[in-house]
């Protein structure tokens, strides 16, 4: 598919773009291996012809939706900081289309208070999924008014082109303002829940990762600092922003609540 | 060949790790995170470093090499680049982590387990380092090995900082691990072996 796509001049900060070589080359996606270097290496192992996305739970029009479907949807550029829990970030162009586009089309009932992302599983072909480092498949989780927040979206582009498979082709999702774990990639079942999930990152380190995980430098991971971050690139770190910058956008999500206990 | 001749060219050999690393900086081929990629590497080496300094007195005890040069020079050198690859390793984390804060270094030495026992381990790498010479071999006497022994305890140091780093992929660390307990059971058999 040669991807179609209008720039939106709503998501065009003045940032300096991140080198599209870092981008491509330096991922964190165990299904494809542990290394940084190792999503690039391993990429061909991971399939995406036919891909499907099943749309199901709290809704009244469950659906299965192929790529064709969801490329049918107004794609547009966006360009959006990206900060990973590990302390590196990047600004990148996403190309895709609002979350929320996806949800409507189902008819979220109203029960439906979280969403959960659960992405590829293919044990035979992804090296990542022989082991049981993580509880396969991987599995991520919103709240509603956050899976339908303007900001949240479906990317099926990176700098102009379809998604590279190390970057989790062919659909993936974007939360600019938490960390990079949170943005699911290659999507094959979205669900609508009553009860919050419990995402794969939350199951293995409990202590470490929890369900909202928004980008906020005055709350530190157990291990390290989140008061700054290195772009990638870059030798020198630069300060964190609250919710990564989105403040002025989604910090009214989170009224009243503490931040460091719903970490 | 001259014996120091030999030791300048075993000292080289151990610096073309670090070689490497600097033409890889100064012709931007560190990657897309060039401060890990230096931390990384530097920290990997200097556990090499120290497991192969570990391993000459097994080596000899179950193979008896004839060793080009003394068998302690050989080791004090192996030991010597340890510490060198810790320095750059911490130097590193000093400039371009913490910014040649001080005070930030101390913040994080408090705030973060992993980074304190990496500390310790450096700490008590600097004395065996500084008294790896002939002379203070000779005058510490019996002490010097009983000094020397720590490095057992900071290698192992070494290598829990580097597992307590990692987010859940503990191959490596724990390949670190068994080599180094491999070793330090070749040293219990051969005690055994003696009485």
């Amino acid at each position: 598919h040669a991807l179609q796509f209008k720039s939106n001049p709503e998501y065009k900060p003045a940032l300096e773009l991140t080198d599209p070589e870092h981008a491509l080359h330096y991922n964190n996606f165990y299904e494809l291996g542990t290394a940084k270097s190792d999503p690039f290496q391993n990429a061909e192992a991971l399939h995406t012809d036919d891909w499907k996305v099943v749309v199901e739970g709290e809704c009244t029009k469950p659906q299965t939706f192929d790529m064709d479907d969801l490329l049918r949807i107004d794609q547009e550029e966006r360009i959006y900081r990206f900060r990973c829990v590990e302390g590196w970030s990047m600004v990148v162009p996403w190309i895709g289309f609002p979350l929320s586009k996806l949800l409507e089309k189902v008819q979220p009932t109203s029960k439906a208070h979280y969403v959960e992302f659960v992405s590829v599983l293919d044990r035979k072909n992804l090296p990542g999924q022989r082991f049981n480092l993580l509880d396969w498949p991987y599995k991520e989780g919103l709240r509603m008014d956050e899976a339908m927040h303007p900001l949240t979206l479906m990317a099926t582009g990176l700098y102009g082109k379809e998604l590279a498979n190390q970057n989790g082709a062919p659909i993936r999702l974007i939360v600019p303002w938490k960390y990079g774990f949170k943005s699911s990639k290659s999507i094959v079942k979205i669900r609508l829940l009553e009860k919050q999930p419990i995402s794969t990152w939350m199951e293995a380190a409990p202590r470490e990762y929890g369900f909202y995980s928004n980008v906020n430098p005055n709350v530190s991971h157990p291990r390290w600092s989140q008061a700054k971050e290195r772009p990638l690139g870059s030798f020198l770190k630069q300060k964190t922003l609250m919710f990564n910058g989105y403040a002025e956008e989604v910090a009214h999500l989170y009224k009243g609540m503490d931040l460091k206990k719903y970490f | 060949m001259s014996q120091a001749l030999k030791i300048t060219l075993l000292s080289l050999i151990c610096s073309v790790p670090a070689i490497s690393l600097i033409h890889r900086l100064f012709t931007d081929q560190l990657g897309a995170n060039p401060v890990e990629t230096l931390e990384h590497f530097s920290g990997d080496w200097t556990i090499y470093f120290l497991l192969l300094t570990l391993s000459i007195s097994p080596l000899q005890y179950y193979f008896r090499p004839r060793w080009p040069i003394p068998m302690h020079l050989v080791r004090r050198v192996l030991g010597l680049s340890a510490f060198a690859y810790a320095l750059i390793h911490l130097s590193v984390y000093f400039a371009f982590d913490m910014g040649l804060s001080f005070n930030d270094t101390l913040v994080d030495i408090a705030e973060r387990p992993f980074i304190l026992i990496g500390m310790l381990a450096f700490l008590i790498l600097i004395p065996l380092a500084v008294t790896s010479t002939s002379g203070w071999q000779r005058r510490l006497k019996r002490r010097w090995s009983q000094l020397h022994k720590l490095i057992y305890l900071l290698t192992f140091l070494g290598i829990l900082h580097y597992a307590l780093l990692v987010k859940a992929d503990l191959f490596q660390p724990l390949a670190y691990l068994s080599l180094f307990a491999a070793l330090m059971l070749a040293r219990q058999l051969k005690g055994l072996k003696r009485n």
